[in-house]
């Protein structure tokens, strides 16, 4: 039973991931008044990029060959190491919060660097804005986090997960002010509204996508998958760390279900919020992106000076 | 009421002053306004459903017609009629405002400000967010350029002393509430004419600009 | 043997080695090729022993001895080894085992230009030196040491002195390491005052007698005097132009262990000797370590010389380190000891991991600036193709000090992250403002520092060249590799087997005064995890590293070898937009940087200058050469020290007045000492 429960723990994010992909555009076309593609169209893009050809510049060294399969991996083992539907699961070995962040941080760093790999101006810059987001991101991620682990009393996110609702406690305010901030990350690191557009490829507005630009076939496939797995990890981490209602505290396939199926209602919320942001809202100019960053971060400060030791 | 349910009332007014230091167009502001008094109305019934006395009742009825609903609407016809849709820029840029108003936040939940905030022991956490939302309402008509985030900021500092006089307990005089009505009612009517007047002299309401009172 | 190795004659023996290293090489003199055998051979030799008798020493216990009694009353040439002095002795010695290693193939470089017998001299006579720094038991003895080790490391930074920069670099690390050293001479010597000895042993048993006000100035002075060594900010304005200015390996010797010494003193003065302390020490340092790894790695952003950014990458990482002992100290203050080791022992696991991934940074830098020629990093690029070993190492020592996982840098920044947490659930808002400010300055310099190493690596190593020094490129000599290699690898295992090196730490805790009377329950590992106090984490490093290579060789598997079996990969240009691929379209280190630096502008103060060279200067319409100087201002400089400066010269010309060169005024001032003598006595 628990070998069938890490297997679903293992292949969840991967499996699920695109359709979070599908699902928000979906919900931009529709309310941009078209049909849309369908929301499993994703997985047959990605099935067919990985069927194809590639071409690979001169210039590019190991890094551009090996980033791609590196970045995917760490997307898998932090899936396996947050808690998705099931808060029982002792993972004392990799799921712990620091881990998650600096595994991710890995991820990024191969990224920025294959996009600086090829000597193209497009790869270039868009590495340096990415590193420019991600440094600071990275610091407001922590500490958003930090605020559900002083409030449990550890960082290891199943355990986090598994203390129950923090919103009826006296945290209440704490974990209110460290979600708007963890929202906000989680738009800078994922490549969404109002930090960067992921649907568009002029050099005034891409981030992500221009470091990914020289990459074709199998290897585009990869890093489209990654990116979708990443946006997934972010929700679940969203969803569980801060409204860890519905999980899974017991191995009982009744609760597991019912863990599955809460789940995918939490990710689906987050995935129309995000959608109907990318509709409203237009993407900021890359200056003000560092106003929204440390708003971020002194909210979760706040979140934390906030938080009243009184249950000791 | 339990206390749950006022932390989560008095979050959300801390969050709306919170927000008027980040919010660039004068609509937000004034929404936010309507917001937070919305709120001090809800403070207000849930100590009228402990006391039951029917002149509270009144008080609520009067501060949600006069602060709910006329005042934003005073000034949302000011904003149209002189078309001021931003709001002019502050003296400190956004982190340096960000990093104050945390510090802000921290000194009011310090041992200095202790005896004040532990009135009420119970309320404590209460006290001490009320008291930062005061500082920090302070801290926006100093920071802020322009005549109408200051007039927000006069409005949003009378609301956080009310939310702070009742949770430390004090006797709900109904001369004291009325005392309040009043005084928003006169400084609604004298603002709006003050600024259409300051606005029709000087052209702007950046009071940067008014340096110079004699022409 | 075994009784050679734990004794004061082993101590003896590795100082001889040192010795003998230095006085051979000056043997020498005209042979280079034997002047570089000999002082390698005597480092290896000396390091190597120098490695075994450290571990031998930390599992026997405290050591003191002494070499002979002088004839100075207050001298004394005595030695104390505890826990943390052979834990000190360990990473020197590590350190200068592969810098050695590495300097055979690297000296050759210098061969006919320079004398190598000076170099091996000063070179020996510096670890020797550093050696006898954090064994003394003496205060005089120790600023004896000290201030040798200074100069040895003086002649080693103005080496290559046809450079003129490296000269003034020299004159500057000089300047500044002797105001560092006077302050620390005036709180020996109120220490003395009120103590009545320079045994550090005896000043440590009547620690209670010295009063309070006293206890504080010693307090700043020694922050002041050991901060200057070790490179916080604002003192650290010798740093970024002592470090390039010196042989690689002896940059790497400077940067990774020598600013360590002051970090040794520090503990050993305020954690040891002068307990108890008040609270405020330990919040003081707590900003200061904040501050400078702030401001360090956003200056480290800055630059584009290569050696420059590492050396701001020290400032930054001292900061860290400071952050971890701060803590320890607030909490000794609070009454928390357990919490303290842990503080404790995060400051010191940072400090063994900084010391190799710098080595290791140092090493590969010097061994691109040997084939390019240049410290600029906007000359380089490519060099992947042309030096792919030490592009390798590179990337270790860059993934190392981002602290990414499974490098040895992500768990001593665990560590601190831990204590930092444990700090931030105090009550006492003062202590829980500074914590939140300290953990908001580490998590933001951890991302800062990965962007400023994705532009190092990446400026250097990637795409295509940027200056045609880069195609005459070859790979290092077997030495460097070997030397470079290892330290890769230390980096790799510390990270794995950081379980086991958490006991380690434990015990040198331990053995200290302070925490000598507590019992402890098993806290910092389980050999397989890193367990926080109160259970609040744990993180297994073995299993990450397991688990990253077994997902990365199924994803390997699964998508080349079965998904995409019978695709070709085409090889072809980079997307050039239809004209010619030139250099220019490369990102430089720059640009790459420069938005940070607008985004922080107003700490780095960026500034931007336009020349412009016209064709004709009459009209002005066709210009033959523009020129954009864009700088970082050094404020520091500008409104700390110049200033300081000027007042003091100013001070000196008045002062010059005294010399007026006639006979009768010099009579005069002696008959008018000789009137103040006899009237005082």
């Amino acid at each position: 039973m628990m070998i069938f429960i890490w297997i679903l723990q293992l292949i969840c994010v991967p499996a699920l991931s695109p359709l979070c992909m599908g699902i928000i555009k979906k919900i931009k076309a529709k309310l941009q008044n078209r049909v849309g593609a369908s929301i499993f169209q994703p997985y047959k893009d990605i099935w067919k990029l990985l069927h194809k050809d590639e071409v690979i510049s001169t210039d590019a060294s190991w890094v551009f060959r090996f980033a791609p399969f590196i970045i995917f991996a760490t997307t898998i083992v932090i899936g396996a190491s947050i808690p998705l539907f099931a808060s029982f699961l002792k993972n004392t070995l990799t799921g712990d919060l620091l881990v998650v962040v600096y595994t991710l941080a890995l991820g990024t760093f191969f990224l920025a660097l294959a996009g600086m790999d090829t000597g193209s101006a497009f790869g270039g810059f868009g590495s340096s804005r990415e590193m420019t987001i991600s440094a600071l991101a990275e610091g407001c991620l922590i500490l958003a986090l930090f605020t559900t682990a002083l409030s449990i009393g550890t960082t290891n996110l199943f355990v986090i997960s598994n203390a129950g609702m923090l919103l009826s406690t006296q945290f209440f305010l704490s974990t209110i002010l460290a979600f708007i901030g963890f929202f906000i990350v989680l738009l800078a690191e994922t490549g969404r509204f109002p930090f960067d557009n992921p649907a568009t490829h002029l050099e005034l507005t891409m981030i992500h996508e221009a470091m990914i630009l020289e990459y074709s076939g199998k290897r585009l496939a990869l890093m489209e998958w990654a990116v979708a797995n990443k946006f997934f990890i972010f929700a679940t981490l969203g969803a569980n760390l801060f409204f860890p209602y519905g999980i899974a505290h017991s191995v009982d396939t009744h609760a597991i279900v019912i863990g599955i199926i809460v789940l995918l209602i939490k990710i689906f919320i987050l995935c129309a919020i995000v959608g109907i942001i990318e509709s409203t809202m237009a993407k900021f100019r890359f200056f003000r992106l560092p106003d929204l960053l440390i708003t971020s971060l002194i909210l979760s400060a706040l979140a934390i000076g906030l938080i009243q030791m009184q249950i000791l | 009421m339990n206390i749950f349910f006022l932390q989560f009332l008095l979050g959300i007014l801390f969050l709306s002053i919170f927000y008027l230091h980040l919010a660039k167009k004068n609509f937000g502001a004034v929404i936010a306004y309507s917001i937070q008094s919305l709120i001090i109305t809800l403070i207000l019934l849930t100590s009228f459903l402990e006391t039951n006395s029917f002149f509270l009742l009144f008080v609520v009825l009067v501060t949600l017609v006069i602060k709910v609903i006329l005042a934003p609407i005073f000034f949302l016809r000011l904003i149209q009629r002189h078309k001021l849709t931003f709001s002019v820029s502050t003296y400190l840029n956004l982190p340096l405002t960000l990093i104050v108003l945390a510090g802000f936040t921290a000194i009011a939940h310090s041992q200095k400000f202790l005896s004040l905030t532990n009135i009420i022991p119970v309320h404590h956490a209460l006290l001490s967010l009320a008291l930062s939302a005061f500082f920090v309402s302070l801290f926006l008509i100093i920071n802020r350029k322009d005549a109408l985030s200051q007039a927000i900021g006069i409005l949003s500092l009378e609301n956080s002393i009310v939310a702070f006089a009742i949770f430390a307990g004090l006797e709900q005089s109904p001369m004291l509430q009325f005392g309040i009505i009043f005084d928003i009612f006169i400084w609604l009517v004298i603002a709006t004419v003050f600024i259409s007047m300051i606005y029709r002299h000087f052209g702007s309401l950046d009071t940067s600009s008014m340096k110079h009172l004699k022409d | 043997m075994i009784n050679l190795l734990t004794s004061g004659s082993g101590f003896f023996l590795l100082l001889l080695f040192y010795t003998l290293g230095a006085i051979g090489s000056l043997i020498f003199k005209k042979k280079d090729e034997w002047a570089n055998g000999w002082q390698s051979l005597f480092a290896i030799v000396g390091s190597l022993w120098g490695i075994f008798f450290s571990i031998s020493a930390f599992m026997t216990g405290d050591l003191s001895f002494a070499a002979y009694s002088s004839v100075f009353p207050l001298l004394s040439f005595s030695f104390h080894i505890d826990q943390l002095s052979a834990f000190f002795i360990f990473v020197i010695s590590l350190i200068t085992l592969f810098c050695s290693l590495y300097g055979i193939g690297y000296i050759k470089h210098y061969y006919k230009k320079y004398s190598i017998s000076a170099l091996g001299f000063f070179y020996h006579l510096f670890i020797m030196d550093m050696l006898m720094v954090v064994t003394a038991s003496n205060g005089l003895f120790f600023l004896i040491a000290w201030e040798i080790m200074s100069i040895a490391s003086y002649f080693l930074v103005v080496y290559d002195h046809n450079d003129v920069n490296n000269t003034k670099a020299g004159f500057l690390y000089l300047v500044m390491t002797h105001v560092g050293t006077a302050f620390i001479i005036l709180a020996f010597l109120l220490m003395y005052k009120f103590t009545n000895s320079f045994d550090f042993e005896s000043i440590q048993a009547q620690s209670v007698a010295i009063p309070v006000f006293i206890k504080n100035s010693i307090f700043i002075l020694a922050l002041i005097g050991f901060g200057t060594k070790a490179g916080i900010i604002p003192f650290h304005i010798w740093l970024p132009a002592a470090h390039p200015a010196a042989p690689s390996h002896v940059s790497a010797l400077m940067s990774g262990v020598m600013i360590k010494t002051g970090i040794y003193m520090m503990i050993r003065l305020f954690l040891d000797i002068l307990q108890p302390i008040p609270l405020w020490w330990g919040i003081t340092i707590l900003i200061i370590g904040s501050l400078s790894a702030l401001l360090g790695v956003l200056y480290a952003l800055a630059e584009h010389d290569i050696k420059k950014l590492l050396a701001y990458h020290s400032i930054e990482n001292i900061g860290i380190i400071l952050l971890g002992f701060g803590s320890a100290l607030v909490f000794i203050s609070l009454g928390n000891t357990l919490l303290a080791l842990f503080g404790l022992g995060a400051a010191l696991f940072h400090t063994l991991n900084h010391a190799t991934f710098k080595s290791l940074l140092f090493l590969s830098a010097g061994s691109v600036i040997n084939q390019t020629h240049t410290r600029n990093m906007e000359e380089y690029g490519g060099l992947i193709k042309y030096m792919p070993q030490t592009a390798f190492f590179f990337l270790v020592g860059s993934m190392a000090i981002s602290a990414l996982p499974p490098f040895n840098g992500f768990f001593s920044e665990w560590l601190t992250f831990q204590t930092l947490l444990q700090g931030m659930t105090s009550v006492n808002i003062l202590v829980k403002s500074t914590f939140v400010l300290a953990t908001g300055a580490l998590a933001i310099t951890g991302g800062l520092a990965l962007a400023c190493f994705v532009k190092a690596f990446g400026a250097t190593f990637l795409a295509r060249p940027r200056s045609t020094e880069v195609a005459h490129a070859k790979e290092s000599s077997l030495s460097q590799l070997i030397g470079m290699g290892a330290l890769a690898l230390c980096c790799l295992l510390f990270g794995i087997f950081s379980g086991y090196l958490g006991s380690l730490f434990k015990n040198i805790g331990t053995h200290l005064t302070v925490f000598r009377n507590i019992s402890l329950p098993p806290i910092l590992s389980s050999k397989i995890n890193f367990i926080a106090p109160n259970n609040f984490g744990s993180v297994s490093a073995l299993a990450l590293i397991v688990f990253l290579i077994l997902a990365l060789f199924i994803v390997v598997l699964l998508v080349k070898f079965v998904i995409n079996r019978n695709q070709k990969t085409k090889i072809g240009a980079t997307w050039d937009c239809g004209t010619n691929l030139t250099q220019r379209m490369e990102i430089t280190a720059t640009g790459f940087a420069r938005s940070i630096i607008l985004i922080f502008a107003g700490i780095l103060r960026p500034s931007i200058q336009n020349e412009i060279e016209y064709r004709d200067s009459k009209i002005r319409y066709f210009p033959k050469s523009r020129t954009v100087t864009l700088r970082t201002r050094d404020i520091y400089r500008l409104y700390f020290y110049l200033p300081l400066n000027k007042f003091i010269t100013t001070l000196s010309v008045r002062a010059k007045a005294i010399q007026s060169g006639s006979i009768n005024m010099y009579v005069f001032y002696i008959l008018i000492a000789v009137a103040i003598a006899l009237f005082l006595s």
